[in-house]
């Protein structure tokens, strides 16, 4: 990761930007069943697997590192909220059964009987976005 | 602060932008299109080239960077189909860009690091 930084330095531009982002495994993700009204409510929290965290450290350290080095400055960061659309809870599941990102189980916040009243409605994962401008130097 | 949306997902490709957030949305999170407007841009780990098209309307030239072939074939065909002239996508890994010192304005890795 340190490597793909001094890359991008390299092929930047005195001044140039470089902007890094990432899902932010520093929150949950939500899992939301969409309302008859059509907003979405919190139904359960889902976690970052293990391995990912892990990844996701190696990454802020790389990034640490550029910064240290002087090969960048961070001009700004911020965080942003995407929402994944599933037309119900079995393919929301099935998602999180078939991706390394996240851990495989929801943490319900509600109890069996609405999820089971809600399986066939539309469910969204809800992830947050992390970003930083980094500016060559 | 807004929530942006992507696509419902019955099945789910392995390249896929359905599930990231709409380039649009992205780029004004990152501050908006003045950030590539008529500037050399790269986006390393282009995937399917969702973030370099988001851009190309604005820049001046965009260039993806994917180690992965198939992705790489994806993002060309949607260029050709979108008629963006000032992109090209190329096979190719982060830690070794075929490209000049200081080429480039912008670099983005987006969900890349």
């Amino acid at each position: 990761m340190v490597d793909a930084l001094k890359e991008a330095r390299r092929i930047l531009r005195s001044h140039g930007i470089l902007i890094d982002a990432r899902p932010d495994s520093r929150v949950f993700a939500y899992a939301e069943h969409k309302t008859s009204s059509g907003t979405y409510g919190q139904a359960g929290v889902i976690a970052t697997s293990r391995e990912e965290l892990v990844n996701d450290r190696s990454s802020d350290d790389a990034v640490a590192t550029a910064v240290r080095e002087g090969w960048f400055r961070s001009r700004r960061a911020g965080r942003f909220w995407h929402r994944v659309l599933f037309e119900d809870r079995t393919t929301l599941q099935r998602y999180l059964d078939d991706h390394a990102r996240f851990v495989h189980r929801v943490r319900w916040m509600v109890d069996p009987a609405a999820r089971r009243r809600w399986d066939g409605d539309p469910w969204a994962i809800r992830r947050a976005v992390r970003h930083e401008q980094l500016e060559r130097l | 602060m807004g929530t942006s949306t992507s696509a419902v997902g019955r099945l789910l490709p392995a390249i896929s932008s359905l599930l990231r957030p709409p380039p649009e949305g992205e780029l004004r999170e990152y501050g908006g299109v003045s950030l590539v407007r008529r500037k050399r841009v790269i986006d390393v780990g282009c995937g399917d080239g969702r973030m370099a098209l988001g851009c190309a309307p604005y820049a001046s030239e965009v260039v993806g960077v994917d180690p992965d072939p198939s992705a790489i074939r994806l993002a060309r065909a949607k260029a050709r189909g979108l008629g963006a002239a000032n992109v090209q996508f190329k096979v190719g890994v982060a830690q070794e860009l075929p490209f000049p010192d200081g080429y480039f304005d912008v670099a983005i890795l987006s969900w890349t690091l």
